[in-house]
C-alpha cells in the first residue's frame, strides 16, 4: 500500500478523497425511490465525484450468489460514469445455520466468497466488522491477495483507536467488544508482511455526544421522556454503569433498552483526532459516520456535524498525507422514521451538505 | 428502524380458502438497512385488535415460492430476503377479519447482528420469542398500524 501511496505522491499532492456509502440512501431504497443506478448517478452528477462504497447484503440481488447479469451490469454502470468501487461492507450472521453458532472457519469461508464477489464488483477493499475474529481474518488472507481485495476491520464506537482506560463497562457493547482490534490489526499485517489487511476508522470514534435527532426520537417514543432527559443530563457525571443502575432505579417500569441508553449517553469522544495519526499506514478507506447536517450560524450554504469533529481528524489526516477516501454515513434518517411520510429526512440532500463540508474541510 | 412503514398500509387483506375466509394477510419489508438469510427469520410478535398470534398461526410468503412456516424458514439457510423486497406474512383465523379499521401492532425478530455474542449458544436452543424484546434486531419496539380492510370476512354468515 505504501508503495501505491508514494508513486502517487510524485505525480500530484496529497488529497483525500470524497465517497459515498449507498448505505446513505438506504430509506430512498427501502421506499423504491432510488435503486443504485440512480445513486451512483447522484455522487457522479451532483457531488462530483467518484468513490463508491456499498453495504454488499443490501445492493447485491441474490447475496451472495449474484448472477452474473447483474455483475455485468453493475461493472457497466460504474464504468459509465468512470466511477470507483473503493469498499464493499461485509457482515458476520453467526446464526445463518441455526443448528449450531457458526465456527470460525465457517466464517472465513463466507469472508472469502464476499472477497470474491467484491473483486468481480471491481472493489478495492472489504470491510469487516470490529467483532470479527482476528483468526477469520488471517484465514481469508490469502483469498484476499488472489483477488487482489483488501480487508479492512472497521475500527467502529464502542472500540476506540488507542484505549485509554482498561476500565470495562458491565452494561452496552463495550462490555462484550476486543478492544485489541487495533493491535491485532496491526500485528497481523506486521507478521504477514500482507499489504492486503488494514482498517477503517469510522468518524463515529471522533462523536462528543448524542445527536439531537437521537435524543428527540427517544423522547418521542419513551415510556418516560423524563427518563431520556436525566441520562442525557447525567451523562457527564455518572459512569455509563452507574447510570444504568440509577435510571432503573428511578424508572423501575421504564422500558428503554441498554442500547438506547448508550447512545443517549455519549459525552466525549472514544478517540482524540491526533490519535489517527499512528494508524494512517493501515487506514484502506473512511467511514464519514454522520447523523444531522445543519446550517453553520452565519455562514449560508455552509454545513457541520455539530455531534462529530470532523475538522481536526480530517487536519491530521491532510498534515500526515492520506490520500484515501472518507465515504459518507448518514445514519440519521432511522431517527425520523416514526413521525409519517411528511417527517422523513432527506437523504440526498443531508449527503450533498456532507460533501459541502468534506469538500471544504479537505481544501478542493 | 422504518417504524410506520413495515407494514405497507392497503395490503390488509383477507385469506380464501374453498370460499371461506380462513385467516388475513398484510404486506411487510425487512426493518433493516439490509437483507437477510431467510433462515435467521424468527418470526413476528403480531396482535391484532388486542388478540395475540404467535407464530404456529404465522406463515411467510416470499421469492416466488408460496406460504411457508418459520420452522420451514428455518432450514433456507442460504435463500435470501433482498433489502427492499415486499414479503407477505400470513395469519390464520377462522373467519378472516371483518371489513373496517384494524389495529395490527408488530415488532420483527430476525436474528442478525453484529458477529458472535455472549448468547449465542443460548439462542440455538432457545431462540428468543418474538416480541419479548430479544432477537428484535432493529425493529426496537412493537410498532402499531392502523389498516384499512375494505372487504372479506365471514362474520355476515
Amino acid at each position: 500500500m505504501s508503495e501505491r501511496m508514494n508513486t502517487q505522491s510524485q505525480n500530484k499532492p496529497a488529497a483525500i478523497k470524497r465517497g459515498v456509502s449507498l448505505y446513505s440512501y438506504q430509506q430512498q431504497q427501502f421506499f423504491e425511490k432510488m435503486d443504485w443506478k440512480d445513486m451512483i448517478r447522484e455522487v457522479h452528477d451532483n457531488l462530483h465525484t467518484d468513490g463508491i462504497e456499498i453495504i454488499m447484503d443490501s445492493i447485491v440481488p441474490r447475496y451472495p450468489f449474484p448472477t452474473e447479469q447483474f455483475i455485468y451490469d453493475w461493472n457497466n454502470t460504474m464504468a459509465r460514469y468512470n466511477m470507483k468501487a473503493v469498499t464493499a461492507d461485509v457482515f458476520l450472521d453467526v446464526h445463518q445455520f441455526r443448528d449450531h453458532v457458526m465456527n470460525h472457519e465457517e466464517a472465513a469461508l463466507r469472508l472469502k466468497n464476499d472477497i470474491i464477489i467484491a473483486s468481480k464488483m471491481g472493489f478495492e477493499n472489504v470491510r469487516t466488522l470490529s467483532s470479527v475474529p482476528i483468526d477469520v481474518i488471517e484465514m481469508a488472507l490469502e483469498t484476499a491477495e488472489k483477488y487482489g481485495v483488501r480487508i479492512g476491520k472497521e475500527i467502529h464506537f464502542p472500540i476506540p483507536i488507542k484505549q485509554r482506560t482498561q476500565k470495562k463497562n458491565k452494561y452496552g457493547m463495550s462490555a462484550v467488544r476486543d478492544f485489541r482490534l487495533v493491535q491485532q490489526i496491526i500485528d497481523l499485517k506486521e507478521k504477514t508482511g500482507s499489504p492486503f489487511v488494514g482498517l477503517v476508522p469510522d468518524f463515529g470514534i471522533f462523536q462528543h455526544k448524542a445527536s439531537k435527532v437521537t435524543v428527540d426520537y427517544e423522547r418521542r417514543n419513551a415510556k418516560y421522556p423524563e427518563e431520556v432527559d436525566f441520562i442525557v443530563e447525567n451523562r457527564d457525571k455518572l459512569s455509563f454503569d452507574d447510570l444504568v443502575d440509577l435510571a432503573h432505579e428511578k424508572y423501575p417500569d421504564g422500558e428503554m433498552t441498554i442500547t438506547s441508553m448508550e447512545r443517549l449517553a455519549v459525552h466525549e469522544s472514544i478517540s482524540q483526532p491526533e490519535d489517527i495519526v499512528d494508524i494512517i499506514p493501515y487506514i484502506l478507506s473512511i467511514h464519514g459516520k454522520f447523523y444531522d447536517m445543519t446550517e453553520i450560524p452565519g455562514k449560508p450554504g455552509c454545513y457541520e456535524e455539530a455531534c462529530i469533529d470532523y475538522e481536526n481528524p480530517v487536519k491530521y489526516l491532510k498534515a500526515c498525507g492520506y490520500e484515501g477516501y472518507i465515504d459518507s454515513e448518514y445514519e440519521g434518517q432511522r431517527d425520523q422514521q416514526d413521525m409519517g411520510y411528511e417527517g422523513l429526512a432527506d437523504e440526498v440532500e443531508q449527503v450533498r451538505r456532507h460533501h459541502e463540508m468534506l469538500a471544504r474541510l479537505i481544501g478542493e | 428502524m422504518f417504524d410506520n412503514f413495515l407494514i405497507r398500509k392497503d395490503s390488509l387483506k383477507n385469506d380464501y380458502k374453498e370460499g371461506k375466509a380462513v385467516g388475513f394477510q398484510f404486506a411487510v419489508k425487512i426493518a433493516d438497512y439490509r437483507g437477510c438469510f431467510l433462515s435467521l427469520h424468527n418470526g413476528y410478535y403480531i396482535e391484532c385488535d388486542g388478540v395475540e398470534y404467535d407464530r404456529s398461526a404465522q406463515t411467510f410468503e416470499v421469492n416466488g415460492k408460496g406460504e411457508r412456516t418459520f420452522e420451514e424458514l428455518k432450514k433456507c439457510v442460504w435463500e435470501h430476503w433482498d433489502y427492499a423486497t415486499e414479503a407477505i406474512v400470513h395469519v390464520k383465523k377462522d373467519g378472516g377479519l371483518a371489513p373496517g379499521m384494524h389495529t395490527i401492532r408488530l415488532q420483527q425478530s430476525i436474528l442478525m447482528q453484529y458477529g458472535y455474542a455472549p448468547w449465542d449458544e443460548e439462542w440455538v436452543k432457545n431462540p428468543p420469542v418474538p416480541g419479548s424484546g430479544q432477537g428484535s434486531g432493529k425493529s426496537s419496539f412493537i410498532f402499531a398500524y392502523e389498516l384499512q380492510l375494505n372487504e372479506g370476512g365471514n362474520d355476515d354468515e
